[in-house]
């Protein structure tokens, strides 16, 4: 497959497996897809599908056993379900991070992670250690140290299925407003199908054991979008069936 | 919880003031004879002197050689060597200790060394092999990779492990101290109550033993319960 420079990401015929008492358990098979630079991707699907598995392989955090990938972005960022914030750093330092291992100077680093922290409003906070704050501020700061390294691609594992519901819908409205100022693309897990229409250009419905494409949705309702439009329940329609058939 | 342990920690101090005062009025009473407490000071200083070194030894040590191969792909490989290095009973390598340094404070240093080690290297080994995954992708995604890796993530990420791993180290540095003090006579603590109790119980060996709960005592509670106080807010899931 050739990667257009208006391509992101190729996966072709991706597999990979883990190693348990010298016997092959494959967690991913044949998965192909390609994203378009700037877009907004989802992947849904049953958990144990491997979408984790599927992140990892993606950012070369794992090896994966056979199949090709084209990495057609310099820096990826990742946002976690479980925020994966560092203790030991107060949240002004946890976003300044990445800079910081890139190897740019304190005052540089903490003015461009106070600039991140306020994006996501929690300037006021940036003394404040991860214990100390909420889950919805832990994910805003997670959001905020991804966003301090200025990534082409950002990845996001579940991030709103550990907040409640207001907290995850501001989430939701920030992203869109910070998706579209960047011009970032973003690969996002989610397991919500009327968020995943409302936010996603294209959805990638993955199929369990092993993990696998079973169907790729275009989404192409105009934005911002209406979410109680009849084109918009229709969408939801497609994919509430679409994972029915997987699981 | 945090008004039982306020509790706790009133009842140690007030444990602690109940010997203090009874020692101070055994002493008025002239219970206690008058050189005891010159040379039970030089002893009880020998004592924490040798303490002090090899913990500073075995605390840079441990941590360095935990951090390396927790940061290396040997890590599982040498678990089981460390286990098996660990189960060997410390004062069974006395006479070899005795074989290389002599009847010498170096070599209670390095025999204490050798017991204060594994405590700490296996309460760093384990942090490391126990951390999160997503915490270690966090930190590969975000830059820490290579040599790095150890100064920015391994090393913070290990702090409540080292100061769980001194504790208990020092307690068995305590011992091992002690019980070489004992048992080769060189110049200390464990020399002096030994040849204080020669004869039962002595006035010098429970003024030595007072002495030694004070150190012990007042070490628990002006360093490690604050250190771990603050690792266990900052740490907090």
């Amino acid at each position: 497959m050739i990667a257009s420079t208006d391509t992101a990401l190729v996966l072709s015929r991706i597999c990979a497996s883990f190693t348990d008492d010298e016997k092959d358990i494959p967690i991913l098979k044949d998965v192909s897809f390609s994203i378009p630079a700037g877009a907004f991707v989802s992947i849904i699907g049953p958990s144990g599908a491997g979408k984790s598995t599927l992140m990892r392989v993606i950012l070369g955090l794992m090896p994966h056993t056979s199949g090709e990938i084209v990495r057609n972005f310099s820096r990826p960022a990742m946002v976690f379900q479980n925020y994966a914030l560092f203790p030991w750093l107060s949240a002004l330092d946890n976003v300044a991070f990445g800079l910081h291992m890139d190897g740019r100077g304190r005052k540089e680093r903490e003015r461009i992670a106070r600039e991140k922290l306020k994006e996501v409003g929690l300037a006021h906070l940036e003394s404040h250690y991860p214990a100390a704050l909420s889950g919805g501020q832990r994910q805003r700061v997670g959001l905020a140290r991804a966003l301090a390294i200025y990534p082409e691609l950002l990845i996001m594992d579940e991030p709103g299925s550990n907040l409640d519901t207001i907290t995850a819908e501001e989430l939701k409205a920030d992203l869109l407003k910070i998706w579209r100022s960047y011009g970032m693309t973003i690969l996002m897990v989610n397991h919500l199908i009327p968020d995943v229409i409302e936010l996603s250009d294209q959805v990638i419905v993955i199929g369990a054991r092993p993990g696998r494409v079973e169907k790729t949705l275009v989404v192409d309702l105009p934005r911002p979008r209406e979410t109680r439009s009849p084109q918009f329940f229709k969408h939801v329609d497609q994919l509430t069936e679409a994972i029915r058939a997987v699981s | 919880m945090h008004r039982a342990h306020l509790k706790r920690y009133r009842r140690a101090w007030l444990l602690m003031a109940g010997i203090i005062g009874a020692a101070l009025l055994l002493t008025a009473f002239g219970y206690f004879g008058s050189d005891t407490w010159t040379t039970l000071g030089i002893a009880v200083l020998h004592t924490t002197y040798r303490l002090a070194l090899a913990y500073g030894i075995a605390l840079v040590l441990g941590v360095s050689v935990a951090l390396l191969v927790g940061w290396s792909r040997f890590a599982e490989m040498l678990f089981p060597l460390f286990d098996v290095l660990q189960n060997i009973p410390s004062f069974a390598l006395i006479p070899l200790f005795i074989y290389f340094f002599g009847f010498t404070s170096e070599m209670i240093i390095f025999f204490a060394v050798s017991s204060i080690i594994w405590p700490i290297l296996f309460a760093v080994l384990t942090a490391i092999k126990s951390a999160h995954a997503d915490l270690n992708d966090a930190a590969t995604i975000f830059g820490a990779r290579g040599l790095r890796r150890i100064r920015y993530y391994l090393a913070p990420l290990s702090f409540p492990a080292i100061l769980t791993g001194s504790i208990v180290g020092i307690a068995i540095g305590w011992e091992a101290v002690i019980g070489a003090e004992i048992i080769t006579n060189v110049a200390g603590f464990g020399e002096f109550i030994k040849a204080a109790s020669v004869s039962g119980i002595s006035p010098s060996m429970l003024a030595g033993t007072f002495a030694i709960l004070v150190i012990v005592f007042t070490l628990n509670r002006m360093v490690w319960a604050p250190l771990l106080a603050e690792s266990s807010r900052r740490y907090a899931e």
